[in-house]
């Protein structure tokens, strides 16, 4: 497999002593990969200076195999959406999107070609001659995107693009921003604090917590195997339970499960509510009572109470929670839980 | 009354205040001093004041020497100042430090004493005369009572504060359009070209129009250093007045004076009142 880019023990200490520590990450042509982390966690840091903006303390960065540490950002062959846009405001929109390709000394009519296309690529047409100050966010957010497209760089680079647009369009954008990757290649690497973004957009996603890197995974591993308890919280919706490790078995109460990572003593252990099991009475489980039920359009989140656990959250098809009231005493059981040392 | 017509005479009372005040204190001093520049030896009206103005060698070189003195002067100080506040925006080293703690010192210096200091310093035998006499350099060029002197003398009055308007002009360009312009590969002179020249040149013209003004009319420096011919009009003008007792040449001299400033002024509020568009952001 081809690495486009690849990023190796790199280490960027500010002077507050914030920063990343560590961050190796080889990502391969044409992938669109997600750092995802709490906001604060370094994934600015991290795609600034693969653009050049930051001089890493130490580490190296690899483009199409060669190193961009000693590249100013105005050499290097990558390309960035920067969070709050950072459009020209003096230039049209036709201006902003020209200025790059009149660097690269690109033809009148090749240019007006290309920006003729990106523009209907991300659905502005005609919007040449409008200036930055007379676009709403979402399109300001477009353009951005347009510009950053046009240079056809090596590595695009998305800071946060979408978290300043409402929630519909935020989705829009998503579609759209996996659409142009498909129709033309490009290797992305995009920063998001939105665990949902991250699921939905990546190919892989990166997951960062206070400056070093927790896994590394598909969103379908990242979901279903978070690494440490740090991404099993960050990912989805989890429920936390304390338990503890006897003859090599995962014990909360009466219910049992596997031990793969040989852990011992106190664990957390960590439960997906779509792997929460209701059932009567009289079964073995964990007991408690129905505390709330919620309908969320084809499924529904019912929550019991078990002691001394607290609440337990499960997500079940809609059609089973008809016989259920709350108040009414139910034995919880898991289909799967992922162990965890304790903290 | 309509509601309409109140609000209107509402305006009319509040924008009376500083209508009055401007017409006593401008329109009517050059309303009134328009009419003298227009009066003649025999007490008749006529337009002999302006051809003597335009026609005398003197005056005519005069006005020449000024015009000179104010384009170099105003062209210098935008330069120096414009370089100097560039430097300030994107260097941070002690000595950019050391230059925003010292460079308004001049302001707060009177100016009859800053021009003394300078006739001190370039005077014949001043003191960068004997310092460089020290290494052998017999004849300094002459500074004093000539154009030199009253250009030096401009730039150490007007630097200043055109070196503030302009460095708070360029603090008002985001790092972050820059760093866009970087990211797409414009260099440090597209970078200049292109973002803080077109971003700071409304500020320019301002600081232009200022300079162009405060020197046009300047005063204490001429008199004190200028040479004895040609005079800065500012200068001459007190000379006709005070020596020659001309008061309508005076007149007509100062007229001619407000004209130069009213084109410039006229330029300044043309480019203002252009339509500001998409500048929102
Ligand atoms: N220029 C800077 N100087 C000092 N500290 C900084 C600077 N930029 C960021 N930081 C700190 O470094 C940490 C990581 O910042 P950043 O990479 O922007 O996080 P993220 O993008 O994940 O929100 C934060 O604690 C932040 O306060
Ligand atoms: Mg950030």
């Amino acid at each position: 497999m081809d690495i486009q880019l690849s990023i190796q023990n790199l280490t960027k200490r500010y002077k507050t002593g914030d920063g990343v520590t560590d961050i190796s990450l080889d990502v391969r042509k044409g992938e669109l990969i997600t750092l995802l982390g709490p906001s604060g966690c370094g994934k600015t840091t991290v795609l600034r200076s693969i653009g050049g903006f930051l001089e890493p303390d130490s580490g190296e960065i690899l483009i199409e195999n060669k190193s961009v540490l000693k590249t100013p950002p105005e050499k290097r062959p990558t390309a960035m959406v920067f969070q709050s846009y950072n459009l020209w405001p003096h230039m049209t929109v036709y201006d902003n999107l020209a200025f790059g390709l009149k660097i690269r000394k690109m033809k009148k009519a090749e240019m007006d070609f290309a920006i003729t296309e990106v523009l209907k690529l991300i659905r502005m047409s005609g919007s040449e001659k409008k200036h930055p100050g007379e676009l709403s966010g979402g399109q300001q957010q477009r353009i951005a995107v347009a510009r950053a497209l046009l240079l056809k760089p090596a590595v695009l680079l998305l800071d946060e693009p979408f978290s300043a647009l409402d929630a519909k369009l935020r989705h829009e954008m998503r579609e759209e921003l996996r659409e142009i990757q498909s129709k033309t290649g490009l290797t992305m690497v995009f920063v998001t604090h939105d665990q949902e973004e991250a699921l939905s957009i990546s190919d892989r996603i990166v997951v960062m917590n206070h400056g070093h890197i927790e896994q590394i995974a598909s969103p379908q591993e990242i979901y279903d195997e978070p690494k440490s308890l740090f991404a099993a919280q960050f990912i989805g919706k989890m429920n936390f339970l304390k338990g503890v490790v006897s003859a090599d078995q995962v014990i909360i109460q009466n219910l049992a499960f596997p031990n793969p990572k040989r852990l011992t003593g106190e664990v957390s252990i960590a439960i997906r509510p779509e792997n929460v099991i209701l059932q009567d009475g009289e079964e073995t489980g964990l007991s408690g009572s129905v505390k709330q039920i919620m309908i969320l359009g084809h499924y529904a989140e019912v929550s019991v109470d078990v002691q001394p656990f607290g609440i337990i959250r499960s997500f079940q098809p809609r059609d089973q929670v008809k016989h259920l009231h709350s108040g009414q005493k139910v034995k919880v059981n898991f289909s799967k839980a992922l162990a965890f040392p304790a903290v | 009354m309509s509601k309409q017509s109140k609000m209107g005479v509402l305006g009319l009372l509040l924008v009376l205040p500083s209508f009055l005040v401007l017409f006593v204190i401008v329109i009517l001093p050059v309303a009134l001093s328009f009419k003298e520049s227009l009066t003649n030896d025999s007490g008749g009206y006529d337009l002999s004041n302006y051809i003597y103005l335009f026609t005398d060698k003197l005056m005519r070189s005069n006005i020449i020497f000024t015009l000179t003195v104010t384009i170099i002067s105003v062209g210098l100080v935008l330069a120096v100042s414009y370089a100097l506040a560039v430097y300030m925006r994107f260097n941070d080293s002690a000595i950019v430090r050391w230059i925003q703690k010292m460079y308004m010192i001049p302001i707060f210096i009177p100016g009859v004493i800053a021009t003394y200091g300078l006739i001190r310093m370039l005077g014949n035998r001043g003191w960068a005369a004997q310092f460089l006499y020290q290494f052998g350099v017999e004849s300094m060029p002459r500074f004093i009572f000539d154009m030199k002197g009253i250009i030096i003398a401009n730039l150490w009055f007007n630097i200043p504060f055109t070196t503030m308007l302009l460095a708070s002009a360029l603090t008002a360009v985001p790092n972050s359009i820059i760093e866009s312009a970087k990211d797409v590969g414009a260099g440090m002179w597209r970078i200049f070209f292109n973002l803080i020249l077109p971003l700071t040149y409304k500020t320019l013209l301002v600081a232009a129009t200022f300079a162009f003004m405060g020197i046009i009319g300047s005063f204490t420096a001429p008199f004190l250093l200028g040479p004895n011919a040609p005079q800065m009009l500012g200068v001459s003008m007190q000379q006709i007045f005070g020596v020659f007792q001309d008061r309508q040449l005076a007149s007509a001299l100062a007229f001619f004076t407000f004209f130069l400033c009213s084109i410039m002024g006229y330029f300044y509020i043309r480019e203002m009142t252009k339509e500001e568009r998409g500048k929102a952001t």
